[in-house]
């Protein structure tokens, strides 16, 4: 039997955690429910999450290929192993925001931890990534892009990617419940994001030196140090489109950062969390 | 936990709500905020050092008007709302009856429904296993359980969100005034499901204005009152201490309204309403112009319905209406079997010939309960003039526990000129505490048993009652 004590003290973070736990079997319903509340009104059903990225490498094939053309090889290949991690994290901001706001009904009449929505939100997404990976592997096919052995990196880079979604989604969904406009502000840090991160381009055509009001900067070295996105999309390119070994130094560092990022995310939400039902 | 050891415990908790009126919702005026700390900030105690402990099994009820803190107490219980100081222990699993359905989605059927649900309430899948079909049977929907809820009755999706609450098997039930569930038939089956939770040794904790059903399944009542413990102990004795407090305090509003009421008439005389002008149009020519009621009221008035309308040419007013008890003493809440007066003052400006005095009372949902006049109860009055007052008197209160509207009107002897018609105006109460229960009034009636001899063949086969359809 449980003994709950409410009181004014913070809660620990190791504690909310072992809820969490104990709250699993409804972070599986959350997910199942986002995924099969997102495909059944629609004809298509999960088709869509294969279709979508698709079209979308489709058309930046055609701008990086025909129209701003970088003579990058086996370009749809090229843009597609970095623009499914890409959906996955921005779908992961873009519901996380909304996660406890959107379930205001919830929040205010039954009691559960409320990490459970925005984790939910980023393992669905996280769901439709994998949907979405065969589509990849056929591309890869079609290009005739080898198979490495450094594919089986992938959970690798996946989990570094989770734990960093995971981090900015608790932050950016306690935020919300505050500030309303953050989801504005969201949409533009969002689409800022995409092109700091080497999705549609290669991280490599960035200079090593460049003079920024005249100090002499490593654009390419910043971008992976104050980007962790841009380590992590890297990397998937690494080991699913050249198929070579990651630098393992700068993928630990991504994922101390990433766990970093976590705990912050996670002490902001649980630190205000017990104010949800009743500032929402 | 020992199993003697209390299920909730309150340790000196309050809780503190800060009434931003103009609460920051932007980075922007948070900002500003930032630097004009002077912000309009008004404090609210929902409970202020309240302590008391519920025993393992213990049914307990919270009464109190509106805004006593009675919600707020059991979301401090279910943690929806953290203390502002002290704190509350619970120990066991709780399930809460406060919003029914309110983690339905409804694109998913009524089976995923159940599943997601029972998970918000911290059940595992094994658990949801084996309780779901308890839950459909309970719920009476086996014929839609594979359709999304959205196409449900709200019945349906009521009694979903109470079956799956309500087999969550906690330890600690919260009910917050949701007893009202579906028919009849339905919440008699929820009111036996939480008594036999009870018997199994569930504790309760309901938050209700069902005195009947507080009486009915709680050990122990907690009054709340301005954000304290009033008075806590047996429910016969903290229930007729409300009540009469209710009573007392609804006499003191009166008195007020009336006197506000007295203010605003000397002040600013109110415009007739439209349908004076029709009325008046048949008078003749030379008959003095259509007026406001210009009495001013003199006398004690009952309460005033919101929605109460007034119409009529206002030759002759009603002033005002009053309402008496047994002992002829101004009331507001009756027992049933009561002696019921409506005193109906009048002002009549000019002498009305054999006037029609009428009255109507509606239950607090609109069922015309009666509608007597002087006219068909053959009681004649001669003429009205001047001032005086009218009682209708009820010798033995038959109507049951509730609020009832009260209609009183002064037409000419046909019913075809209305002089002052206060429609649905005045409100009383009757207390909860006759036999009956259902319905709005208690028939002098009796019963009586007789058996019937199967084996004597000379009697005659039993006539049936007409049946509907």
């Amino acid at each position: 039997m449980s003994v709950m004590v409410n009181r004014a003290r913070r809660p620990r973070l190791d504690k909310r955690v072992g809820e969490l736990l104990r709250y699993r079997e409804l972070v599986r319903n959350l997910v199942i429910r986002d995924l099969k509340a997102r495909y059944k009104n629609s004809v298509l059903g999960f088709l869509w999450s294969l279709l979508n990225p698709l079209l979308m490498m489709l058309v930046f094939t055609v701008v990086f290929t025909v129209m701003l053309p970088s003579n990058i090889p086996n370009y749809p290949v090229f843009v597609l192993c970095a623009l499914l991690p890409w959906n996955w994290f921005a779908g992961s901001l873009n519901g996380g925001i909304n996660s406890v706001v959107g379930n205001a009904n919830l929040v205010k009449k039954v009691y559960f931890p409320r990490e459970a929505l925005p984790l939910s939100v980023v393992l669905a997404q996280g769901v439709n990534f994998l949907l979405a990976l065969p589509a990849l592997f056929a591309m890869m096919l079609v290009f005739r892009i080898p198979f490495t052995a450094w594919l089986l990196l992938l959970p690798v880079v996946m989990l570094v990617q989770l734990v960093f979604s995971l981090g900015i989604a608790l932050f950016v969904a306690a935020l919300n419940v505050f500030f309303r406009d953050t989801g504005v502000i969201m949409e533009v840090l969002l689409q800022a994001w995409f092109f700091l991160t080497p999705v549609v381009y290669d991280i490599m055509v960035l200079p090593e030196s460049k003079l920024i009001l005249g100090h002499d900067v490593d654009v390419r070295r910043a971008a992976f140090i104050l980007n962790p996105m841009a380590s992590i999309i890297a990397n998937y390119r690494v080991i699913l489109y050249w198929g070579s070994p990651p630098a393992f130094d700068f993928l630990i560092r991504t994922a101390v950062t990433s766990l970093v990022i976590l705990v912050v995310g996670y002490w902001f939400f649980i630190r205000v969390a017990g104010r949800f039902g009743e500032e929402i | 936990m020992a199993a003697a050891s209390p299920a909730v415990v309150f340790d000196h908790v309050s809780k503190r709500f800060i009434l931003h009126h103009d609460r920051p919702r932007s980075f922007q005026e948070w900002l500003v905020r930032r630097f004009r700390p002077d912000e309009d900030v008004e404090e609210f105690w929902a409970l202020r050092d309240v302590s008391f402990s519920v025993a393992r099994g213990e049914a307990v009820a919270f009464i109190g008007t509106n805004g006593a803190g009675k919600s707020s107490l059991l979301k401090l219980i279910n943690g929806i709302l953290t203390p502002t100081e002290g704190a509350v222990i619970v120990d066991g699993r709780i399930s809460a009856l406060l919003e029914l359905g309110a983690g339905f989605h409804p694109d998913l059927t009524g089976r995923e429904n159940i599943y997601l649900n029972g998970s918000i309430l911290g059940l595992d899948r094994r658990t949801i296993d084996h309780l779901y079909p308890h839950i459909v049977k309970f719920a009476e929907i086996e014929d839609f359980i594979d359709m999304p809820v959205k196409h449900y009755s709200s019945g349906m999706y009521m009694r979903l969100g109470f079956a799956v609450a309500i087999h969550a098997e906690p330890d600690i039930l919260l009910v917050d005034e949701v007893l009202a569930v579906g028919d009849a038939a339905f919440q008699t089956k929820c009111m036996h499901r939480i008594l036999d939770l009870k018997k199994r040794g569930v504790t309760i904790l309901i938050v209700s204005h069902d005195l009947d059903a507080v009486r009915k399944l709680c050990d122990r009542v907690f009054w709340l009152q301005n954000s304290h413990i009033r008075l806590a102990g047996a429910p016969s004795k903290v229930i007729a201490a409300y009540l009469d407090w209710v009573a007392q305090h609804q006499m003191d509003d009166l008195a007020e309204e009336a006197e506000e009421e007295a203010e605003a008439k000397t002040e600013a005389p109110t415009e007739p309403p439209a349908e004076t002008l029709v009325a008046a149009s048949e008078t003749p020519a030379d008959a003095p112009k259509p007026r406001g009621p210009t009495s001013k009221a003199i006398v004690p008035s009952a309460a005033r319905h919101p929605d109460a309308t007034r119409w009529g040419t206002y030759d002759a007013e009603i002033t005002g209406v009053e309402f008496l008890d047994s002992a002829g003493k101004s009331a507001q809440a009756f027992d049933t079997g009561d002696r019921f007066t409506a005193r109906i003052y009048y002002d009549a400006h000019k002498p009305i010939p054999h006037p029609m005095i009428g009255v109507a009372i509606h239950s607090e949902d609109g069922m015309h309960v009666t509608g007597p006049n002087t006219i068909t109860s053959g009681y004649d009055i001669s003429v009205l003039e001047g001032q005086g007052y009218v009682d209708y008197i009820v010798d033995d209160l038959p109507l049951i526990a509730g609020a009832y509207v009260f209609t009183a009107a002064i037409y000419d002897f046909w019913e075809s000129t209305a002089f002052d018609h206060h429609d649905k105006a005045f409100v009383f109460r009757v207390r909860p505490g006759a036999p009956e229960r259902y319905g709005v009034v208690m028939l002098p009636a009796r019963w009586a048993h007789t058996p019937i001899d199967t084996h004597d063949t000379s009697a005659s086969a039993p006539v049936q009652a007409d049946r509907l359809r």
